[in-house]
């Protein structure tokens, strides 16, 4: 099977500010984020990055999506170049972070057919997909209570639906349940396995290690910007071994590296 | 095209739903501005009455003298007795308007009794000069009333003297027309972009700020889209306010210069037109300089700081204006942006001539500046360091 998303190589590398150089406590200009990370996704997949904060597992995430592009490297979404053909790869993923926020003036409802437009999708469709979506997530009540007026998680999940509001066949969820409650964290994850039945790529980030064990079907270690090891979770871990054993060895390994 | 108007309408709803950015963006400049130059106005008849008052008379009676004394304020009353050979000069201090009025009594004035040749009193004021105008109708009464006074010592006939009025020659319009040039486009330029500034910053600083830029970037949609739907609303929005603030200013011009008859009839059609030609393309220009320092600031606070000073230099050129006797005429300087909005629209106000050649190099300029404008914005929403900077 053809990969859907193919991240070839990919470096990133930020400038350090005076400041930036004295919290991160090196003399050095250059912060590098992510170091020639490369990894496939395939469709019906569900693909999951796990690494700390500041791994450069949200870089990654970030480059996929065009929000910011890689020095070095490519990263192919269904054939298209992030680097050649940002317009092409933006109308062919979801992209959900916690960066991203929706304007709270305006309602969920207004908010939906705004970003369909953008989209593209066509007005019967967008209704039909909102009602959808609405009602699943249980937007549908709230949905023309202004987005600042909403409860974090009934916003999280707005965030959510719009970032999925043109049907993406690639779907790219940074930390998708941080913040919510069991009930919606599990709604969530429910309806990303959903998605992967109906074909769809997806990527997601966490540092949860039961999110990976529950809902991924292959993972990438992503330490210091480098990706570690990469494949199905039986394949990376030893009999009578977990996930998180398996990572915290990786962890001591990397350290041990950098000293 | 379609994407360009779903940006339009999304700039155009954040705004017309918020009643209170309506309230303030739409309503208020134009209300203050009433308010505010109201009480200017106010303030300068009173200071202007305080003036000093210089009339000349010739042949001065004493019977004149007891009445005005009454009335006038002894302090800031200059009374220059004259002669014949002196009124000629007098009457041109006053054209130039260096000199209030000229009263002019005949020979023998004190003499007349009674037969077919009346004695005259003639006086001459500046009607451009609203102090000469104020103090020519104060002196016209007190010599109506001198007039009066004389009547009872005749029989028949009650009118002792023939009184006569003559003035600067004048053309209502060009004065006018000087009166709204040296004032209108500084207030214009200034509020238009007062208006740009309150909404400028928040649909792209603001959305920087709140990380809605992100959501926005990562749909399909072209940057160069993005950037002319938020300037094209921004645009329209700021016109709005402005055209708010030009209604002020025209209601609240005639009582700001205690000149009542101040008229704005005094413009054709063809005048409103090109002054509207100016403010569109103007907040195009006006627009496009704050969505870019809005887009370069990390957020709302750093792009008001910006805005600010920007602000201030407008605030200087359109000063120009306040303080230049028509337009210039280099039609280089039609190529300075603000400026040149600020000098066509002094040209269309004071009836220049050459206003068509000044307006269409300032409405070229203006488009080339707002197209070069938003070729900027779009590689800025491209940059990353820019979009995403902490």
């Amino acid at each position: 099977m053809e990969a859907a998303i193919r991240v070839m190589d990919i470096s990133k590398t930020f400038n350090l500010s005076r400041k930036q150089q004295k919290i991160e406590q090196t003399k050095s200009k250059i912060k590098v984020a992510v170091d020639g990370l490369s990894f496939d996704a395939y469709p019906n997949e569900i693909y999951g990055l796990l690494g700390p904060n500041g791994a450069g597992k949200t870089t990654t995430l970030r480059c996929i999506s065009t929000l910011i592009k890689p020095d070095k490297g490519d990263i192919m979404v269904q054939g298209k170049s992030v680097m050649r053909d940002s317009d092409g790869v933006r109308q062919a993923i979801g992209f959900l972070t916690s960066d991203m926020k929706l304007e709270e003036f305006f309602t969920p409802n207004y908010l939906f057919d705004y970003f369909s437009k953008l989209h593209g999708v066509i007005d019967s469709v967008a209704s039909k997909r909102k009602q959808a979506l609405f009602q699943k997530f249980g937007i549908d009540r709230f949905q023309e209570v202004k987005v600042g007026e909403l409860s974090s998680g009934m916003r999280q999940k707005t965030q959510l639906v719009i970032s999925l509001v043109h049907d993406p066949d690639v779907i790219i969820f940074d930390e998708p349940t941080n913040g919510l409650d069991v009930l919606t964290a599990k709604v969530v994850t429910d309806y990303l396995i959903e998605l992967k039945n109906a074909g769809k790529t997806i990527i997601v980030s966490t540092h949860i290690f039961s999110l990976v064990e529950k809902i991924c079907d292959r993972v990438g270690i992503i330490l210091n910007g480098k990706l570690k090891a990469t494949g199905c979770l039986e394949e990376l871990i030893e009999k009578g071994d977990t996930l998180e054993e398996y990572f915290f060895r990786l962890a001591r390994e990397e350290a041990g590296d950098n000293q | 095209m379609k994407n360009i108007w779903t940006i339009f309408k999304k700039e155009w709803d954040r705004v017309i739903h918020d009643r209170r950015l309506v309230i303030s963006v739409m309503l208020l400049p134009g209300l203050m501005i009433f308010l505010i130059y109201s009480f200017m106005g106010g303030a300068i008849e009173s200071f202007t009455t305080e003036d000093a008052v210089n009339v000349a008379i010739l042949n001065n009676t004493t019977g004149f003298e007891a009445i005005y004394e009454v009335a006038e304020n002894p302090e800031i009353i200059q009374i220059q007795p004259i002669t014949d050979t002196e009124t000629a000069s007098y009457r041109e201090l006053v054209d130039q308007e260096e000199w209030h009025l000229v009263i002019e009594f005949s020979p023998d004035f004190d003499l007349y009794s009674g037969g077919v040749n009346k004695p005259s009193v003639t006086l001459y004021y500046n009607p451009n000069d609203p102090d000469s105008s104020s103090i020519f109708a104060r002196f016209q009464g007190y010599l109506i009333t001198y007039q009066n006074s004389l009547a009872y010592e005749l029989y028949g006939d009650t009118r002792y003297f023939i009184l006569e009025t003559t003035f600067t020659p004048v053309d209502p319009n060009q004065m006018m027309g000087l009166i709204f040039s040296s004032l209108l486009p500084m207030l214009t330029i200034m509020f238009l972009f007062s208006g740009a500034m309150s909404i400028g910053p928040e649909s792209i600083a603001g959305e920087k700020e709140r990380g809605t830029i992100a959501t926005l970037l990562v749909t399909p949609v072209k940057r160069s889209h993005i950037a002319i739907g938020k300037v094209l609303s921004l645009s329209v929005l700021s016109l709005m306010s402005s055209l708010s603030s030009f209604i002020g200013i025209i209601v609240s011009l005639p009582k700001m210069l205690a000149y009542e008859n101040l008229d704005v009839s005094i413009y054709g059609v063809g005048d409103y037109l090109m002054l509207l030609l100016v403010l569109f393309s103007t907040v195009f220009v006006i627009v496009g300089i704050i969505s870019i320092l809005s887009a370069y600031a990390k957020n709302l606070k750093e792009a008001g700081t910006l805005i600010t000073l920007i602000y201030l230099v407008v605030i200087i050129v359109s000063i120009t204006s306040f303080f230049s006797q028509g337009a210039q005429n280099n039609s280089l300087l039609y190529l300075i942006p603000i400026y040149n909005s600020v000098q066509t629209m002094t040209a269309i106000l004071s009836f220049d001539p050459a206003v068509v050649t000044y307006l269409l190099i300032t409405f070229a300029s203006n488009l080339l500046y707002t197209i070069i404008f938003i070729f900027i914005l779009n590689q800025m929403f491209e940059s990353e360091r820019i979009m995403f900077a902490k």
